[in-house]
């Protein structure tokens, strides 16, 4: 079942579809996920620096505490100590800011919380300061142990600051870094990938380039070939039709409608449209072989006559085949044949070959009559003669005693004229039974017959060894008892006969002239004699029945001699040819296939 | 004399035959009686008669009117108490088939009928004189058909 190309590239083509499908998610899902890393290296950055920032204020907050306080001490103005009184609030403030940013990093919390310690010393710093400036409280050796001791806690608080900012910038690196290296390593990657999907998708296109070129010659050879079938079967009088068994849909080929009588696709067919067609005296064998043909798969050719609508009788032949199509669906199969000019003259060759038999048992009958009818009055002829006896002949006058013996010879020749035409007639419808026959054993059995007169003539035939054949055994005697009989009979009457019979083996194609040129090995038979001979221009008409050179009272015959020759050989499918040259003697050949 | 004359029976339709063999018959030196029936059906009446004496040689024409001389063949072989009756069969006819036929059907001698009353003669006493025993012995299909020396 091959009827339908197969395209293997389909499955390929799938996997290259499939593989180029899943190379794009993932291609997509890297560039999504390098959005992200991007996004947190940003906000990393952010982080960083708002804490940076942070921690800036935070620093300038108590720079600005210390400022105001240097200025209060100094002037003891309290205008200095409005900066003081709000960096308390803002360094309140950043703290908050900063717990909520380092939430994520309990080592920066730890370095806030001591950064909140020393920034708390700082304060209690400033206060004990404030308190040993005063000049009712004033102490300058506790001032300057407190400014001192202020300076050494700024100097830590910075010192701790620069820490933290340290840190901070630390692990934005180490991200970073980390980041870069993925962001830097993903470009490659997702160019090859993307090449690689990219060949994918070229690779599939040429494949369905490819496959579309072969769909379209394949195309067209299919169109070729449905109208190659369409034309011959318009040319060879049939027609096809397919029933899809699965959907029970039944198509016609258009000359199927053609050859109902009908246009293409002039009705749409259904199961039992047909059978409607089929004439009445065959519908049912018609049904039985459709059904059947379901069951055995196969339907032998079925004969039946179809009524076109002009009731026009045609002669249809079918047959049909269950069929399974790629799919798995059977389809059935059919072909229909118009046979009817080939059935009108099969009834003609039949009606002929019946007028033949007809004549031929004519001829068998006439062959009874022959041999029966007219030789039993002959016979009684020839009897009464006989009994004439010479007593009688002795009163009757010279006259009638002439009179009967030319009834005698006239009778006699009718005889052999009777008996060589039922032996002509007889080689032709006698039954041929081709036997495995030694031709030796036949030669001398056809030279027994002739004894009498071999001795008579004191004639001499030489014999080449002769080959065994499948031959009519009879028949072939009787060749060989006719040919040296006409030797004998006209050899010349002052020599002794001398007749030679030579065999050889040749090919057809040695020659053309006499027979088919198709290298079958034949056996050459000759007898050539020192007889009279014939002017060889006779040498075709010798063999015709009733032809002869002599008259018969020099030569008694009838003719058929020879003519029975040449049956016998076309009996047995071989030739024979007769040549001579007048007064020096003759040569029949004979061809025998082997 | 009479009890040791060959019983002589031909079938023949032909009225001419029948003078003819009886006429050679008469000058024939072997003591015979010739008895004659005229067709198959008559000649199987007279063989089936009760008290009926066989015959010692049974010519028998084929081309016979009512029953052939083959089917008379046939029937007599069948039949027990005729089957040992040496028959020869008597026909213008010299067809292959009918010798052919004949023969296979168990008749004992072919003879064609002559058209020569001297050859008839020659026939009818080479006939008589057989040696039946030794011949049907030693019957092959060579000299089923009677050919004169």
């Amino acid at each position: 079942m091959k009827w339908i190309p197969k395209f293997n590239s389909s499955n390929s083509l799938r996997v290259i579809f499939v593989i180029a499908v899943f190379i794009l998610l993932f291609l997509s899902s890297i560039a999504y996920k390098h959005n992200q890393d991007l996004n947190e290296s940003s906000k990393l950055v952010m982080h960083t620096y708002e804490i940076n920032i942070q921690l800036e204020r935070l620093m300038s907050a108590i720079k600005d505490a210390e400022t105001g306080q240097r200025g209060y001490i100094i002037t003891r103005n309290g205008r200095f100590l409005t900066p003081y009184i709000y960096s308390r609030d803002k360094v309140n403030t950043s703290f908050i800011t900063l717990k909520k940013l380092t939430a994520d990093n309990p080592k920066q919390q730890k370095n806030l919380q001591k950064l909140f310690g020393l920034i708390t010393q700082r304060f209690t710093s400033f206060e004990n300061c404030f308190k040993y400036s005063n000049p009712q409280t004033y102490d300058k050796r506790k001032l300057d142990n407190h400014m001192f001791g202020g300076r050494i806690l700024m100097d830590n608080i910075r010192f701790q600051v620069d820490e933290m900012n340290d840190i901070e910038k630390r692990y934005q690196q180490k991200r970073l870094k980390i980041y870069d290296q993925e962001i830097s390593l993903s470009p490659v990657f997702s160019i090859s990938l993307f090449l690689t999907a990219l060949i994918f998708i070229i690779l599939s296109y040429r494949q369905i380039s490819k496959d579309i070129k072969r769909l379209k010659i394949f195309n067209k050879k299919l169109l070729i070939s449905s109208r190659l079938m369409a034309e011959s079967e318009v040319i060879g009088k049939f027609s096809t039709w397919q029933w899809d068994l699965d959907l029970n849909k039944i198509d016609y080929s258009d000359n199927q409608y053609r050859l109902l009588g009908f246009k293409p696709n002039a009705f749409v067919p259904e199961k039992d449209t047909f059978l409607n067609f089929v004439h009445p005296d065959d519908k049912e064998a018609v049904a039985k072989s459709m059904e059947g043909i379901v069951n055995k798969k196969q339907l032998p050719f079925i004969y039946y006559k179809i009524t076109l609508p002009n009731n026009e009788i045609r002669y249809f032949k079918s047959t049909g085949k269950l069929l399974t199509d790629q799919q798995g669906s059977q389809i059935l199969l059919g072909i229909n044949f118009d046979i009817t000019d080939e059935h009108l003259l099969n009834i003609e060759l039949q009606e002929r070959n019946r007028e033949l038999e007809k004549s031929n048992q004519e001829l068998a009958s006439f062959n009874h009559v022959a041999s029966h009818d007219l030789q039993e009055p002959l016979r009684k002829i020839q009897t009464f003669i006989s009994r004439v006896s010479d007593a009688d002949k002795a009163v009757l006058s010279d006259s009638a005693k002439d009179y009967i013996s030319k009834i005698e010879v006239s009778a006699k020749r009718m005889r052999v004229l009777i008996d060589d035409l039922l032996l002509f007639s007889r080689t032709n419808t006698t039954k041929k039974e081709f036997i495995k026959s030694n031709l030796n054993e036949l030669l001398e059995n056809a030279k027994s017959e002739l004894t009498e007169i071999i001795d008579e003539k004191k004639a001499t035939i030489t014999v080449s060894k002769l080959p065994k054949l499948d031959v009519i055994p009879y028949q072939i005697e009787q060749l060989f008892i006719n040919l040296i009989g006409n030797s004998l009979k006209y050899s010349k009457p002052d020599i002794r006969p001398e007749i030679d019979i030579v065999t050889e083996k040749v090919s057809s194609k040695d020659y053309p002239d006499l027979l088919e040129p198709n290298s079958k090995k034949f056996y050459k038979i000759t007898f050539s004699d020192n007889g009279m001979g014939f002017d060889s221009q006779f040498k075709e008409t010798i063999f015709i029945l009733f032809q002869r050179l002599h008259s018969k009272t020099d030569y008694p015959g009838t003719g058929i001699g020879l003519a029975i020759c040449k049956k016998i050989v076309e009996n047995h499918k071989g030739h024979i040819t007769a040549d001579s040259i007048l007064g020096k003697g003759s040569v029949f050949t004979v061809f025998l296939p082997e | 004399m009479q009890k040791n004359a060959l019983h002589i029976l031909l079938a023949d339709d032909d009225e001419d035959d029948r003078l003819f063999f009886k006429d050679a018959f008469e000058e024939v030196r072997v003591q015979t009686k010739v008895t004659f029936v005229h067709d198959g059906l008559q000649l199987m009446e007279h063989l089936m008669q009760p008290d009926v004496k066989l015959p010692d040689i049974l010519f028998l024409d084929l081309n016979m009117p009512k029953k052939t001389g083959k089917e008379c063949l046939i029937e007599i072989k069948k039949t027990e108490h005729l089957k040992n009756i040496i028959i020869a069969i008597y026909s213008t006819s010299s067809s292959e088939e009918d010798i052919e036929d004949t023969f296979i059907e168990g008749a004992n001698i072919y003879i064609k009928k002559p058209s020569d009353f001297n050859t008839l003669k020659k026939i009818i006493n080479e006939v008589v004189t057989l040696n039946w025993h030794y011949h049907t012995s030693g019957l092959n299909r060579d000299n089923f058909l009677l050919r004169l020396k």
